[in-house]
């Protein structure tokens, strides 16, 4: 098996004459939390849909663990958990029954789905029909469907959406967990702070292009502004751009002269510099 | 195919059946009413059957068009009017060279033959020689008063005419020679025969368990099978199993096993309470076996087809009544062949036979047409899955 766990190379997939991805190239390694953001449209879902099998690309390969998505179908099945955006349970059954099922198929036993449920704090509502549980439960399931056969490969699409802090913060410590367990984990998500503190890498992707690929710490490093704020004692305010001499100067002598009422140096903005990766605003 | 993946997928429809309220109460509600039926069964052995008298529709057919003829097409009465229909024998319904009639219809066939006598068949529902009796009535007295007519304009004398029963065939005889005797070569000759209709009469029980039986099947294969299946695809279950380690093949076949097992058993319950000894029979269940086989080619190739629930339930629905509708245009309007290509024109027909053990030569080529049928639309249906892609 290759380091790199799944490897996208000049990925297309078109929709009519229209482009959704366009020439996508990417390779996420083991035992890493990728995130995957772009702008509604930008071709991260019909990314997400050619990895899941959904979608046949129209043109490049895609490989998980080394199985070609397409050709060896088959193989790459049992190899990745998926969380989808939309719940799509059997309302009719209960949590424990939905697990039982899927686990059949997968063809673990019974007992999983109950180690599962408790994982993610299911088991008090485990014998209660799906269709009264709330969104965030429903969330909830998905993931636990997605754990059930301990897959090397975990897809999910908004994880933490609809979910409560708690609930949240519960899911991310599961992922982590699996990732610590050298399984591979790929998310899509519109939450910034999420990305910024979940994922170790990530990559921005634009109309079915990658914009920037990296961790988000040396994207913070890359496109925080290096620039200190300063409001002067006579209530004008004052920019100063650390990385020239003039301006480092300038900073100093201000201080030195003790004209400075406050110092502020400018935080790094996932949202900024996804507007200005993107050229398009955050949705 | 994997049998524990198959048990899980099988399993599952089973469950989804039990937790809907509304499919296991329907499911009840049809082996209630098929044990009632079993439990108010007349005793066969006193000869007591429930039996539809009468004849709803009386045929008047005729080599050709003569004033006997135009008479009576003229002289319709009003309570009969819609009910007695007129048609050139050639035109007649014809299997083999005999003239089939449906159920509740009769028929009083005229022929004239240049310089022969005027030869009357009547031709009742078998075993109920009265069924044709208004129709008779009418038809004697018009053709008296036509022949008289005619008699008065060749410048005969003749008494007032004679009160005609519906099975006085003697005194219309009677009164006829008398009326030759008196009129003399103006009026032909007369020659009567009256004839049962070949086959049963129509017993209710077995109609109603006939329908009963094809409705269990139609609705498991067609209506359940399409709008469950398009259910799990609107919700992202057939999704989620699809990306499971079960194979598309594998998720269809469960689902081609599941629904006509269960229409299958809800139709032999049905048909062992109207007739137990129906289930001993191998062409009872090989009747099942095409009908419901044709039923799950129209359900899958619906399932197939539609995207939604709702367009699944239009289509089922759909179906049935364009069916019905074909098959009722084709019978009014003498159309002999396109029913044939109807799973729904056979399969009555072989279930209706194999539960009334009256199975003739006839419904064996029934069968093998709704076999071929079953074939075909099972083909369509795999051809469509294979080839859309939802």
């Amino acid at each position: 098996m290759s380091s790199d766990t799944i490897r996208i190379a000049g990925l297309r997939v078109l929709y009519g004459s229209f482009a959704a991805v366009d020439g996508l190239d990417l390779a996420v390694r083991g035992g890493e939390l990728f995130g995957l953001i772009g702008p509604n449209g930008a071709g991260k879902s019909t990314t997400l849909r050619v990895l899941t099998g959904q979608r046949r690309p129209s043109a490049g390969a895609v490989s998980v663990c080394g199985y070609d998505v397409v050709r060896e179908w088959a193989a790459v099945k049992p190899l990745f958990g998926y969380v989808p955006d939309r719940d799509n349970h059997f309302t009719e059954f209960t949590g424990r029954k939905n697990l039982r099922f899927f686990g059949r198929l997968y063809g673990v036993p019974d007992r999983r789905a109950d180690e599962v449920l408790e994982l993610v704090e299911l088991d008090g509502s485990a014998d209660v029909p799906v269709a009264g549980y709330s969104l965030g439960m429903r969330k909830k399931l998905l993931l636990a469907r997605a754990l059930l056969h301990d897959p090397p490969v975990l897809y999910l699409d908004e994880p933490t959406a609809n979910l409560d802090p708690h609930s949240a913060a519960l899911v991310r410590r599961l992922l982590r967990d699996r990732v610590r367990a050298g399984a591979t984990v790929v998310l899509t998500t519109h939450d910034m702070d999420e990305v910024d503190a979940a994922c170790d890498r990530v990559g921005i992707v634009c109309r079915g292009k990658l914009v920037a690929l990296d961790a988000p710490a040396a994207l913070k490093q890359q496109h925080t502004e290096r620039v200190v704020d300063v409001v002067r004692t006579d209530g004008r305010r004052e920019a100063f751009a650390v990385d020239t001499d003039r301006g480092r100067l300038g900073l100093a002598e201000l201080v030195a002269a003790g004209r400075a009422a406050t110092v502020h140096t400018r935080e790094f903005d996932f949202r900024s510099t996804f507007l200005r990766l993107t050229g398009q605003a955050f949705e | 195919m994997r049998a524990h993946i198959l048990a899980a997928l099988l399993r599952k429809e089973w469950d989804r059946h039990l937790a809907n309220r509304g499919g296991v109460a329907l499911g009840l509600l049809l082996v209630a009413a098929a044990v009632l039926m079993g439990a108010l069964a007349p005793d066969e052995a006193a000869g007591s059957v429930g039996r539809v008298g009468g004849a709803h529709h009386c045929f008047v057919e005729f080599d050709a068009q003569t004033p006997l003829v135009a008479h009576l097409a003229r002289h319709v009465p009003p309570e009969l009017a819609g009910q007695v229909l007129f048609r050139p024998l050639a035109d007649a319904d014809a299997v083999d060279g005999l003239i089939v009639y449906d159920p509740g219809v009769g028929a009083i066939q005229v022929r004239q033959p240049p310089g022969g006598p005027v030869r009357v068949s009547v031709w009742y529902p078998d075993g109920d020689p009265a069924a044709l009796a208004r129709f008779e009535g009418w038809f004697w007295r018009e053709a008296r008063r036509a022949f008289a007519d005619e008699a008065r304009r060749a410048g005969r004398e003749l008494p007032p005419d004679p009160p005609f029963g519906p099975d006085e065939t003697w005194l219309v005889l009677e009164a006829h020679g008398r009326l030759r005797d008196r009129a003399g070569a103006a009026v032909p000759e007369l020659a009567i025969d009256r004839k049962g209709l070949g086959g049963a009469v129509l017993d209710i029980r077995a109609a109603v368990a006939t329908g009963m039986v094809a409705f269990a099947l139609y609705f498991a294969c067609v209506y359940l099978l399409a709008t469950l299946t398009c259910e799990e695809r609107e919700r992202g279950l057939l999704l989620a199993q699809a990306l499971s380690p079960a194979s598309p093949a594998e998720i269809v076949a469960a689902k081609a096993l599941f629904y006509p097992a269960l229409g299958g058993a809800l139709a032999a319950i049905v048909a062992g309470a109207y007739r137990p000894a129906v289930l001993a029979d191998p062409f009872f269940w090989l009747s099942l076996a095409a009908v419901g086989g044709g039923f799950l080619g129209v359900g899958m190739t619906v399932a197939a087809l539609a995207r939604t629930q709702r367009a699944a339930f239009l289509g089922a629905m759909g179906y049935l009544l364009a069916v019905s509708l074909l098959l009722l245009g084709c019978t009014a309007a003498g159309v002999r062949w396109v029913p044939y290509l109807a799973v729904e024109y056979h399969g009555p027909r072989v279930l209706h036979a194999a539960l009334t053990g009256a199975v003739s030569e006839d419904h064996w080529g029934h069968l093998l047409a709704a076999a071929g049928l079953a074939a075909g639309w099972l083909l369509l249906a795999g051809w469509l899955f294979r080839r859309v892609r939802h």
